[in-house]
């Protein structure tokens, strides 16, 4: 069939969300119906820790009117995706159990560099304007309920990204826990906000040049209210002005003078402080607002890994850059990493057949290697697990919390001797197969560059009779990366059942 | 928005209030019932509109401020009156109205009916030996049964009187020989609703056709009902009650059954008009104002028949054609008029219709042809007011059948109808539709279909919007207009509408349709004022608007404002205007007309000049507060160019129309326009010719394309 219908199910912290899409190769992806409720998930979530059986039974009502929504549309495939509320909820499990059980619909949590990452692809689906937007020192401000999101680019590609607690829901229940009048708190929500963002202006932002402020989330939704003419592109002084009665009007003349529904506003005021204050401290002049929603993501992944649809830019450029930026702060070497990322993939595909992993796992594997040696910024004698606490610390967007400790955990058994019997409870069956996979391949890559001098430069990898064959042209001598092989290799044969040998190539 | 800015126009002696206003418009329809260039028969039906809508009037508007006054609530209206002194001096106007509409019977149309040969027989005394032999025979076999005589004494409490009904109340003394000391007791009988009002007598020799009223033959024969008595006198009353109960809907746990409570219980509110003969007994008029606690100023003396929509059914009397209007037969939408099925014809581009000068089918064939069209997935609807057998309901319930998801809306709040919507909306959801019964302290108005079909390029969306409600029958006699589309954003917002409807947020942005009570006013503020903001760039700015009522105060003033920049404002107001016209500094610039013809105008079109790129809008909103603040109303614009132009032809015809318009006078009063001179327009007349001439031009391309020898094949469809 040339037409697609797929539905986005956004499990979010304020609001639940439905979106019908349709897409073919010939339009591209068009949104056919969207249905939005307030459910405050995350008034449970951040509130009490837990979310409550009322409000289970709430969702799982508007999931059953959902589902009879995508059966109206007789949509081919869905995907529900769970955000913060959920993610932080302590009865997640049981939450998300009782969901399936009651209507069929099984939820993804995201983590939230995944869910960034998803917003982010919603964004690049916009390529006309998207890549007029980043011709300029660009940042990406996405204001949820519970935290927000601060992406930065260089040129075409993301290369840091951070989570600040200043969701809007947050600062709001925060406040509506305080007396004073409402003046009163407007201000120490105003103090609360440039605190924390003066941190990431200090720490991540430096001297970056940002002229440009992609607005999404759910703050972002009536930013645009007092524009005068382009609604999605404001001027800081619209926006200004804007903000200005924001702060002098109360919520029901907010409300009526710009058409923002009311159970709205209480949000749209803190996301407004938090856009404001962002907005000084780079000195941006113009805010985008995409209009984008989670949902938007979710169906340009759908369509990206069904091939329905082609998009020009790399995202996983942007995960690599973002990558590789996290080793340059911890003063990786880069010629090293450069060296060792070509070899561990010369391996794994050359082991293709043998490993039974996939491009994903390829790319969590380049990743390792480029984060291998972070942790020697910390120590010296630990660095095994001082990356791995780095590595758990640190978003890379569009890596998920489970990629990510996957990677922690390659990284540390580079350096250290492998533990089968390793204590994480969260790591499951999949996960450790996948972790001493790769493991075993980045011990042998590290291996043949123990020198650092990039003696194998140009391998090849082939597998004969139980062995893996990594042949250089290199002319200079390897014995010291002989000596430290054998080691390696145990542990290679002990995962692969194939022992990998060095040679140098014939007639060298 | 801008309702400070335009306090210079607030004043209370800018403003009509609104009641008054009505009452005014009352007198227009009146007037078509004076009018002798009206056929006799039409005059009958005009005065028995005056009638039925003077009854709903008093149930409601006069019901709703008696409330407020008994709240004491003595915030004053629009025009600076109290509901004390609005209540005073609707009572002089609805006095002065019954007056008028009586001496329009006696002095005119009973007369003239005995002219044509209807002897209308006023009083049963005036029965000839023959007719009255008659009628006591008709009473015996048809009246007898289903009347229930009640009598009043210390064991028989005063009964429970009816709402609405027609009653006759009696003195009676019991015979000689019984008991008692020949005491006057009282007894009253309900006048029987299963029979009808007119009784035809037997035609005289020459023809001549007599009618008698069944309260007469009841009256005459009152003392078989009370056998041991003697009747002192007996005369005919009606009681209206307080009926605009308002309905808790935070208590009310299910809408439905509150509604159902409502309508048993609307029959015990507080008496507020009651009608007698002008020559009733003084006793018996004492002992009904005791007993149903009646103050002197809501009671009418009536000098003629009670209760005078009994004439609607005399215009139902068989014969007398010459002195009816012939019957309207509505025409065939032209871009119907082929072979092709009726998304074929709406993907060929926007259609436009107009009822009932266009068949209302098409808006029936949309819904029934969904229902059974395999590729359909879905139905959305709004049911307002809907026809007691309504194809479009038994077109959703076959839809449901068939597989479709049907979402229907049932307003419940629709007055007086709703006990017939109580029913039909079960059958729905008896069929498998998803019925949603109205939201919580809105009524929605609106008037919108939806069709999600999937085809080959994916999913199409097929709308119809209008300004009427979905019901054939009164899309007979109502002039409505509406939109046929399957334009992608159009169809957006309108499964945008629809969940709304089903409980959920706002959409994040609309693309063309404008949804009261969330953004109307806006809306149409900004729209007026964007004519000021024409004129002050040197353009003309004009305005024509059509609507049912213009009440808003905040549209009133923005009016005001735009007309003393200098915006010429054209309004077709058919009822309720609390604009004022000819306001030096103010309102010079407006002019207000209001038609009232055969049809009943009631579709809302609105015109902004913008410039010379003039914008069209349809909708089911009035420039009522109600509407605009408490009613969900959805406002649509008309977009493709041959549409753009048949709606201002509907709205120029209007305004150049000197036979059914009247026009608003500086004084508040309304006139038609002088004609000496001038060709004569009867803008309801030329809609109807112009239907006519199309569908000949139809007819005859069609009989040029079958009269030839070439076969045309039919292709496939799709």
């Amino acid at each position: 069939m040339a037409v697609t219908t797929f539905a986005a199910i956004d499990v979010g912290s304020y609001e639940l969300e439905l979106t019908i899409y349709e897409i073919s190769p010939k339009k591209g992806i068009i949104q056919l119906d969207r249905l939005r409720k307030v459910i405050g998930l995350g008034k449970d979530t951040y509130d009490r820790g837990i979310i409550s059986y009322d409000r289970v039974d709430e969702m799982c009502k508007l999931l059953h009117r959902f589902k009879a929504v995508m059966a109206e549309y007789q949509v081919d495939d869905y995907r529900a995706c769970g955000t913060s509320a959920i993610r932080e909820a302590e009865n997640r499990e049981v939450v998300l159990d009782q969901i399936k059980v009651r209507t069929g619909i099984e939820i993804d949590v995201l983590s939230n560099s995944e869910q960034r990452f998803l917003c982010y692809k919603a964004i690049a689906a916009k390529e006309n304007e998207f890549n007029n937007i980043i011709q300029k020192g660009t940042a990406i401000a996405e204001v949820g309920s519970g935290s927000m999101q601060i992406s930065l680019f260089d040129k075409d590609a993301l290369v840091t990204t951070q989570n600040l607690k200043l969701g809007a829901l947050r600062i709001y229940q925060i406040l509506s826990r305080m007396g004073g009048t409402e003046a009163d708190r407007k201000q120490l929500a105003q103090e609360l906000i440039d605190n924390d963002i003066e941190t990431f202006r200090k720490l991540f932002l430096k001297d970056r040049n940002v002229k440009n402020i992609i607005a999404t989330g759910v703050c972002a939704m009536y930013l645009g209210k007092g524009a005068h003419t382009d609604k999605q592109r404001i001027t800081t002084q619209e926006f200004l002005d804007f903000y200005k009665d924001l702060r002098e009007m109360n919520e029901e003349q907010i409300s009526e003078k710009y058409d923002i529904p009311s159970e709205f506003v209480s949000l749209v005021v803190p996301g407004a402080m938090v856009y404001k204050r962002l907005i000084e401290v780079t000195e941006a002049e113009l805010l985008w607002l995409p209009g984008v929603r989670l949902g938007d993501g979710i169906v340009a992944e759908f369509a990206e890994q069904k091939k329905l649809i082609h998009f020009a830019h790399d995202f996983s450029r942007d995960i690599l850059v973002a990558a590789r930026n996290i080793a340059k702060r911890y003063m990786g070497d880069k010629e090293h990493s450069a060296i060792l990322e070509k070899n561990v993939l010369n391996i794994f595909d050359g082991m293709k057949k043998y490993h039974g992993l996939g491009k994903r796992e390829r790319l969590l594997l380049q990743i390792s290697a480029i984060l291998h040696d972070c942790g020697k910024y910390i120590s010296m004698r630990t660095p095994g697990e001082s990356a791995y606490n780095i590595i758990m610390s640190t978003e890379i967007i569009g890596v998920s919390h489970r990629e990510r400790e996957i990677i922690a955990n390659v990284v540390k058994y580079n350096t250290m001797e492998f533990d089968y019997s390793a204590d994480s409870v969260t790591l499951d069956k999949d996960m450790r197969i996948i972790i001493a996979k790769l493991t075993a391949i980045l011990k042998v890559g590290n291996a043949m560059d123990r020198s650092h001098k990039q003696k194998f430069k140009d391998v090849r990898v082939s597998v004969k009779d139980q062995q893996m064959f990594i042949t250089t042209a290199s002319a200079e001598n390897i014995m010291l990366e002989e000596s430290m092989f054998s080691e390696k290799a145990d542990f290679f044969e002990e995962v692969y059942g194939i022992r990998p040998v060095l040679k140098k190539k014939k007639g060298v | 928005m801008t309702m400070a800015e335009g306090k210079e126009f607030q004043k209370y002696e800018y403003f009509q209030n609104r009641e008054l206003s009505w009452l005014q418009f009352n007198n227009r329809v009146l007037g078509e019932a004076r009018d002798k260039s009206n056929l006799l028969f039409e005059r009958l039906k005009f005065l028995s509109i005056t009638a039925s809508n003077l009854d709903e009037f008093v149930m409601v508007r006069v019901a709703s401020l008696k409330d407020m006054v008994y709240a004491d609530y003595t915030k004053k209206d629009i025009a600076g009156m109290t509901p004390e002194e609005q209540l005073k001096k609707i009572g002089e106007g609805m006095h002065s109205l019954v007056d008028a509409q009586y001496s329009t019977w006696n002095r005119s149309l009973f007369p003239l009916l005995k002219k044509e040969g209807i002897v209308f027989v006023p009083h049963h005394e005036l029965l000839t030996k023959e007719q009255a032999a008659f009628v006591d025979e008709y009473f015996e076999q048809d009246i007898y049964p289903v009347v229930t005589p009640m009598a009043v004494d210390s064991s028989r409490p005063f009964p429970l009187i009816r709402n609405k009904t027609l009653n006759i109340a009696a003195l009676l003394k019991k015979k000689k020989g019984g008991e008692g000391k020949g005491e006057l007791e009282f007894a009253t009988v309900q006048v029987p609703s299963v029979l009808p009002r007119i009784v035809e007598l037997p035609a005289a020799e020459d023809g001549t056709r007599s009618v008698i009223l069944l309260e007469e033959i009841i009256e005459r024969n009152m003392s078989r009902l009370f056998l041991n008595y003697d009747i002192v006198c007996a005369h005919p009353y009606r009681i209206m009650r307080n009926a605009d109960l308002p309905i808790d809907e935070e208590e009310a746990e299910d809408l439905l059954k509150e509604i159902e409570k409502q309508l048993k219980r609307r029959q015990w509110g507080e008496v507020i008009r009651l009608e007698v003969e002008d020559t009733v007994d003084k006793r018996l008029l004492k002992i009904l104002k005791k007993e149903l606690s009646i103050k002197d100023d809501v009671i009418f003396y009536i000098n003629g028949p009670l209760d005078l929509t009994f004439l609607m059914k005399l215009y139902g009397m068989e014969g007398f054609d010459h002195l009816k209007q012939k019957k309207w037969v509505p025409k065939p939408v032209p871009e119907f008029a082929n072979d092709d099925d009726i998304f074929t014809n709406i993907r060929k581009g926007n259609i436009f219709l107009h009822h009932p000068y266009e068949s209302f089918d098409p808006v029936v064939d949309f819904v029934k042809q969904a229902a059974s069209d395999p590729q359909v997935l879905a139905i959305k609807q709004t049911l307002y007011r809907v026809s007691g057998h309504s194809p479009i309901v038994a077109a959703l319930a076959r839809a449901a059948e068939n597989g479709k998801q049907v979402t229907v809306l049932v307003e419940l709040k629709a007055r007086f109808d709703e006990e017939n919507n109580i029913l039909w909306a079960k059958k729905l959801e008896q069929a498998g539709c998803h019925v949603i019964y109205g939201l919580l302290g809105l009524k929605t108005h609106c008037k919108i279909c939806l069709v999600v079909r999937r085809e080959e390029d994916g999913i199409r969306r097929y709308v119809h919007m209008a300004t009427g409600n979905y019901n054939d029958s009164t899309a007979k006699l109502y002039t409505d207009t509406g939109i046929m589309t399957c334009d992608r954003a159009i169809g957006e917002d309108a499964s945008a509408v629809f969940n709304m409807l089903s409980g959920y947020s706002e959409p994040l942005s609309w693309n063309k349709l404008s949804l009261a009570p969330l953004w109307l006013k806006n809306r149409f503020v900004s729209l007026i004022e964007r004519e000021i903001k024409w004129v002050s760039r040197g353009h003309e700015g004009r305005i024509i608007a059509k609507m049912n009522s213009l009440c808003d105060p905040v549209i009133i003033q923005t009016l005001y404002k735009a007309s003393a920049a200098g915006v010429k404002i054209d309004l077709i107001v058919r009822g309720i205007c609390c604009l004022k016209t000819g306001i030096p500094g103010v309102s010079e610039n407006i002019s207000v007309r209001s038609i009232v013809g055969t049809f009943l105008e009631h579709s809302r079109i609105f015109y902004f000049e913008n410039g010379g790129n003039y914008e069209i809008y349809m909708g089911s909103a009035d420039w009522m507060p109600r509407n605009l603040d408490r009613r969900v109303e959805l406002l649509f614009p008309v977009e493709v160019e041959e549409n753009k132009e048949k709606a201002l032809h509907i709205l120029l015809a209007e305004l150049a129309d000197n036979v059914r318009a009247h026009m608003l006078l500086p004084d508040g009063t309304y006139e038609k326009p002088d004609k000496r001179g001038k060709v004569l327009v009867d803008s309801q007349e030329v809609f109807c010719k112009e239907a006519e001439e199309t569908a000949k031009q139809l007819a005859k391309d069609k009989a040029a394309s079958t009269e030839g020898r070439i076969f045309i094949p039919r292709e496939s469809p799709e």
